[in-house]
């Protein structure tokens, strides 16, 4: 038996071929990532990079961020919004490591967000396109927004009854909750959650399950809201997934999304109608019952303005008809210069009750006179006053 | 049985009673009447969006 080796001898002699082979060299792959272990705290993250046949895995290999690249995990969340997570499939910068007790690993140098995006924006856009292929009530129009079963329907004048999808105890469903029960116009509202996991791989199912729920008794509800904490820019693919798209571009109520994130517009968002966070979609339900409600005051203001208009007319009416009274009273007609002629005390109408010697009263104004008749005479060629 | 309100018939009763009153042939013997509905339809607005039908739903959503 020739001589053995201590274990250190061979390790360090491999350590030295992987040295003179690698040395400074970094290598740009692109593979799929599992296990991965993200240490935020540490600012580690352990993964394993494989490649598959089918679904044999054919090769693999550890991987590793460490503090000085960790950003790139973080970066990555952000840029891509979906979290770093088995499954995904990335480009990036690694050199070789070997390491005497933990053996050989790939230390990742930096991400290629550019293909990552890429890659999800391909994913985005062909989603979309089968939506609009595969059902012909959802079409893209001009502006690069949607029309959809869903957002076409008409909203109620008013909202009170309201299906909530969102996460349980999440921040979404408290901003929503807050702005809905401290409205200053004391408006009621009866708020039903549909609690469901809103991130993760099935998180889609899972809501696509809360909405059928809803759907069976979709009479109970004006809207249905589906909100997601602000904050939480990352695991967007959810509400890109195709299935859930479909189910609420075909739901029959109206669905208002406030899904927590400014860069960027799901699927689901454009299936429905969409605002930005819990809070805004909470201020959009209460502003519409303030326009509501805005618009009966109009309404009673033009009314009653109407009535008081109606009623002025009717008092001038009858004031001008209270003139005509007086002006016809026989006090008026005296001060304008016409007198009253009596014949024993009774006001003559017709001259034929007067004859030559007839004792007159003639009743003007201010004085009576009592007179004798002389004479009569017709007056044939009208009146001469 | 009286049908029960809802907004839009009331914002569409309303809406009518105020044109039927703008209308120059409206006889104001008919405007009490007409006054006396209009309220009624705007106590019931004031009153319903400040107040919910409790009804206990036996849907609630699973964790």
């Amino acid at each position: 038996m020739p001589d053995s080796i201590k274990l250190s001898e061979l390790v360090n002699e491999i350590d030295e071929a992987i040295k003179n082979r690698f040395a400074g060299r970094t290598f740009l792959i692109k593979a799929e990532i599992t296990d991965v272990k993200k240490q935020p705290d540490k600012r580690w993250c352990f993964l394993k990079f494989i490649e598959k046949e089918g679904i044999l895995i054919t090769t693999e290999i550890k991987g590793v961020f460490w503090a000085n690249t960790y950003h790139n995990v973080e970066r990555f969340e952000k840029e891509t919004q979906q979290t770093f997570a088995s499954g995904l499939e990335i480009t990036c910068r690694v050199r070789v490591r070997f390491h005497k007790r933990y053996g050989i690993d790939l230390e990742v140098l930096e991400i290629d967000y550019a293909y990552a995006i890429g890659k999800l924006e391909l994913e985005r856009k062909q989603t979309l396109e089968r939506l609009v292929k595969e059902n012909s009530t959802i079409k893209l129009l001009p502006n690069e927004t949607y029309t959809t079963k869903n957002n076409r329907t008409e909203l109620a004048m008013v909202f009170q009854t309201i299906a909530l999808i969102t996460a349980p105890n999440s921040d979404g469903q408290r901003d929503f909750n807050k702005v809905i029960d401290k409205n200053k116009y004391g408006y009621a509202f009866s708020v039903t959650p549909f609690l469901t996991t809103i991130q993760g791989d099935n998180a889609s199912q899972l809501i696509l399950k809360q909405l059928k729920l809803i759907e069976t008794s979709k009479e109970n509800f004006d809207l249905v809201v589906i909100v997601r904490g602000g904050g939480s820019d990352i695991d967007f693919k959810s509400f890109n997934d195709y299935e859930l798209a479909k189910a609420v571009a075909m739901f029959p109520t109206p669905i208002l999304t406030g899904i927590g994130h400014d860069r960027n517009t799901s699927i689901v968002d454009l299936m429905g109608r969409q605002h930005k966070t819990p809070t805004e979609v909470a201020t959009f339900i209460i502003d519409n019952n303030m326009n509501f409600e805005a618009e009966i005051e109009d309404l009673k203001e033009r009314f009653f303005q109407r009535v008081d208009e109606l009623l002025d007319d009717a008092k001038d009416e009858l004031a001008s008809i209270k003139q005509r009274i007086k002006n016809l009273h026989p006090t008026t007609i005296l001060k304008k210069g016409f007198a009253i002629i009596k014949l024993n005390n009774k006001i003559v109408t017709d001259t034929k009750a007067i004859k030559v010697n007839s004792e007159l009263q003639t009743i003007m104004q201010s004085e009576t006179m009592n007179s004798t008749v002389t004479k009569k005479i017709k007056n044939e060629k009208g009146i001469d006053i | 049985m009286k049908k029960e309100l809802t907004f839009d018939k009331v914002f569409n009763d309303l809406t009518e009673l105020v044109e039927e009153i703008e209308d120059d042939e409206i006889k104001v013997d008919t405007l009490a009447e007409k006054v006396k509905q209009a309220n009624e339809l705007i106590k019931f607005c004031e009153t319903k969006l400040r107040t919910i039908k409790t009804e206990t739903t036996k849907l609630r959503g699973e964790k």
